[in-house]
């Protein structure tokens, strides 16, 4: 086998401030080989050791112990090291963080520069650089001023005007919407396939696991698992084990296969087709006729928020983040927001609590007593803020006092609640976000970054808001960290908060959101259940949203059953694996 | 808005003197800062003002870039003048009330002092922060600084500095404005209240800017590692600096212009 990479029994801790050597091994003995032009993930959960392992294989970090080879080159000595460094590109989570050039070209150029490349080969480079990646039109813009998807193809740019053999990508898809992470998995595998580069990605997602040749598991520093997204995924057991999730269309499929009392092999998710195959006959093969989903109705709540005619500009009327934008929110249901990057959904919440004031139209929130607010009126702003949460993305960077309880404690302060209450609902809120009471003392800039999630959303939470609207309060979470999010969520729902929530993930929009609203170019073009956002898949991807993968699978097995049962009569999708499956048995037993 | 400051940003506009040689740039930079110093006489001042004018137009920066440009500045060109115009005690007496005295000379300076403010800033955004790119002016100090490498006086690495804490303004910008709502959506305040109130507001906003700025450092270091930079040995550039014949045009044209500024001082001064 043509080996790229070769990590043998490596070893590795990081040092603390003083240079003491931290108890924990974020690498622990760790074992692998990547063969060449191979296109290969990395999962596992936070902590796990899979950035450091990408960062010992660009020798970014020296391993305590055990061996490194990269494309058969050792890194023994600091020009081994260039050497390897130049073979391996690297693309980081955050794409403001890795762009040094201000202009595009010039950042792009930055790699080969440092390569000491000469004109004219280092134009062509960072020419072809930037057609490959489709910025060649943007060449002479402002770096800063690209989006998130612009800025991770233009890290890929930079990365290919060194001519690597090797390309790791570090969560480099985590902060991208559904639409700028397929363009960039396109180019990335284009690359592979075409220049035969070697993909390494580490990923939280799974279904851009499921697209990989192959995977490897990392847990506690060192590989738990490997084999073809098919053999890892026929081990449901161990992939939650690992705290990972299985890929919707996988669940599906094994909610299918109980229902039937059948097992699932390896080949019955070889590709795409095979799974829609699999899935059709454990369909056909049940005999037992399971219990219809009863989803209990919820009553619709009392109207809580309303936006009436609600447009807004940053540059006087040239370009409009908002445009006549009408939207009622009931009392105690969950609303998504959802929408591509730059769709206006930031400006939209900001406005939810007089952060942002209407330019033209109005949102008012109507009160328990009969009164209203409006954020329109000045007097007003300190009441709704106090009765709309809002937590950004990424609350974690707005952390900043000595310890998390006087940071939880910090709203509620301002708001100027009373001193004995402060203690008790500092604990609450903490409880209810799921921070552990011991936390509570340390400081903030200690905790892991699941924790300080938890902080900022207790920070918000301990001034009770009525409304509690969060920008994609998953975002960059391992899969156990997202489900216990939305777990949260639901409990804080059921404790009857009304939830707002930003997201990209179209999957859990349908599971989680009682209805869906979509946001284009600053207009609302679509509102209503999921049911019906994305029962016609056409309009759905006219309003610029990407279908749930479950959604787009299920409906993929529904054709292939009208044309094996003739007059099947199929109830429409449901968000929730088991129920659709439960779904899908029984129309078929029924026919 | 944090982001409607132009002060220091780049708007490409395409003009002859985006394009002319950044060294030449900063030299004639450096010809007017000095020249705006010089200036004392009214004549001289329409003079500076004409040229001035001739600049913008060349550079052609629209004008809501340069109001937007100025208005950071205006305050304190208001404050520089009230000081002068207060202080200076020389002259002919026009009004006064207690012990604030007005003078002819007093106004004429402090309108002097003022424009010279807003003069400067002008000249500065005009030949070097809005029609060059902070790379290219990083460029442009290495290249004219490089003979005191010799002295083993690390230029590149100043010039690399540099160029990085510019291409990271916007960025902070942005993130002050995030860091800033999020502290206002729990109640923070920056702009009313006791102005221990309002330092409180700000603290909250700068300690996590601080914080997350050490880790955007940490980040981007590995990330230069990553692409291979070892230093200024070496390395080749994309766009080397080359001097045409349009540049010692524009820089000959420039450079007369400031003459004729110094001498209508040195004829009015007399």
């Amino acid at each position: 086998m043509d080996c790229a990479v070769q990590v043998k029994n490596v070893v590795f801790s990081y040092k603390n401030e003083e240079g003491e050597v931290t108890p924990d091994k974020a690498l622990n003995g760790i074992s692998l080989d990547i063969k060449a032009g191979s296109y290969c993930a990395v999962l596992g959960p936070n902590g796990s050791g899979k950035s450091t392992l990408a960062k010992i294989i660009d020798v970014l970090e020296f391993p305590d112990e055990g061996d490194v080879a990269v494309l058969g080159v050792v890194p023994s000595d600091e020009d081994k090291c260039y050497e390897i460094r130049q073979n391996c590109a690297y693309v980081f989570q955050n794409p403001d963080n890795q762009i040094v050039g201000t202009i595009v070209e010039e950042d792009v150029a930055f790699g080969p520069e440092n390569l000491g490349v000469p004109l004219p080969e280092l134009r062509e480079r960072v020419d072809a650089a930037l057609k490959y990646t489709g910025l060649y039109e943007l060449k002479d813009r402002e770096a800063a001023t690209l989006s998130g998807g612009q800025k991770q193809k233009l890290a890929i740019a930079g990365a290919l005007a060194m001519n690597p053999k090797i390309l790791i990508l570090d969560e480099s898809t985590a902060m991208l919407d559904p639409v700028s992470r397929d363009e960039f998995l396109n180019i990335v595998e284009d690359l592979n396939r075409d220049k035969g580069i070697t993909v390494i990605t580490i990923t939280h997602d799974m279904n851009e696991a499921a697209r990989c040749e192959k995977i490897f598991v990392v847990e506690n520093g060192s590989v738990t698992m490997e084999g073809t997204p098919a053999y890892i995924f026929s081990h449901p057991d161990a992939v939650k084990k690992a705290g990972l999730d299985l890929p919707q269309d996988i669940d599906l499929i094994y909610e299918l296969a109980e229902l039937s009392d059948s097992s699932v092999d390896e080949e019955d998710l070889y590709d795409d087709s095979s799974k829609v195959r699999t899935a059709v006959r454990l369909a056909s093969k049940a005999v037992d006729m399971p219990k219809q989903t009863h989803y209990d109705k919820r009553e619709q709540g009392r109207k809580i928020l309303q936006i009436t005619d609600l447009s807004y500009s940053y540059d006087s009327g040239k370009h409009y983040a908002l445009e006549h934008i009408d939207l009622e929110v009931y009392d105690g249901e969950i609303l998504a927001v959802v929408g591509k990057s730059g769709c206006g959904k930031t400006t939209l919440i900001s406005h939810l609590n007089g952060i942002v004031r209407p330019q033209t139209g109005d949102v008012t929130l109507f009160r328990e007593d009969g009164t209203d607010l409006s954020t329109t009126r000045k007097k007003d702003i300190a009441a709704i803020r106090s009765s709309v949460g809002l937590v950004f993305q990424y609350p974690e960077y707005q952390l900043f006092e000595e310890t998390v309880e006087k940071d939880i404690a910090y709203g509620l302060i301002n708001m100027g609640a009373a001193e004995d209450n402060i203690s008790v609902r500092v604990k609450e809120a903490a409880r209810i976000a799921g921070l552990s009471e011991d936390v509570l003392g340390k400081s903030p800039f200690e905790l892991s970054g699941g924790q300080k999630r938890r902080a900022a959303l207790a920070g918000v939470l301990v001034m009770k808001p009525k409304v509690l609207v969060l920008d994609e309060p998953a975002a960059g979470l391992d899969p156990k960290g997202r489900r216990d999010m939305f777990e949260t969520i639901k409990a804080l729902r059921d404790a009857g908060t009304t939830i707002i929530i930003v997201s990209h993930n179209m999957d859990e929009a349908a599971r989680f959101a009682d209805r869906i609203v979509c946001l284009k170019e600053g207009k609302k073009v679509a509102q209503g259940t999921a049911s019906e956002l994305f029962e016609d898949e056409k309009k759905a991807r006219e309003c610029g949203l990407s279908m749930p993968v479950l959604y787009d699978f299920s409906s993929k097995i529904r054709n292939e059953l009208s044309k094996l049962h003739p007059g099947i009569s199929l109830m429409p999708p449901l968000p929730f694996c088991g129920d659709e499956a439960r779904s899908i048995v029984r129309s078929v037993l029924s026919c | 808005m944090l982001s409607d400051i132009s002060l220091g940003r780049y708007v490409d506009t395409g003009s002859v003197l985006h394009r002319t040689d950044p060294r030449l740039k900063v030299i004639l930079y450096m010809v007017y800062l000095i020249s705006v110093f010089i200036v004392n006489s009214p004549p001289a001042l329409l003079v500076l003002f004409v040229l001035t004018v001739i600049q913008l137009v060349t550079a052609k920066v629209p004008l809501d870039v340069m109001w937007s440009t100025l208005k950071p500045v205006l305050p304190l060109a208001l404050f520089i003048f009230v000081i002068n115009v207060f202080t200076i005690k020389q002259g002919e007496v026009l009004w006064s009330w207690r012990f604030l005295t007005v003078t002819d000379v007093g106004t004429t300076r402090a309108i002097l002092m003022a424009l010279r403010i807003i003069f400067l800033i002008l000249c500065t955004s005009v030949l070097l922060t809005l029609t060059t790119t902070p790379l290219k002016i990083a460029d442009a100090l290495e290249s004219l600084l490089s003979p005191l490498k010799v002295l083993h006086v690390p230029v590149h690495e100043a010039s690399m500095m540099m160029s990085i804490a510019l291409r990271f303004i916007p960025t902070l910008i942005e993130e002050t404005e995030k860091i800033m709502k999020a502290q206002e959506s729990r109640g923070a305040n920056y702009d009313t209240g006791s102005f221990i109130n309002r330092l409180k507001g700000y603290v909250a906003v700068l300690i996590p800017l601080f914080v997350s700025s050490f880790k955007r450092a940490e980040d981007l270091a590995v990330a230069m590692d990553a692409r291979c930079y070892k230093g200024g040995k070496n390395r080749t550039k994309l766009n080397p600096l080359k001097i045409t014949k349009t540049d010692v045009a524009v820089f000959i044209l420039f450079l007369a212009g400031a003459a004729v500024l110094i001498a209508t001082e040195v004829y009015f001064a007399r």
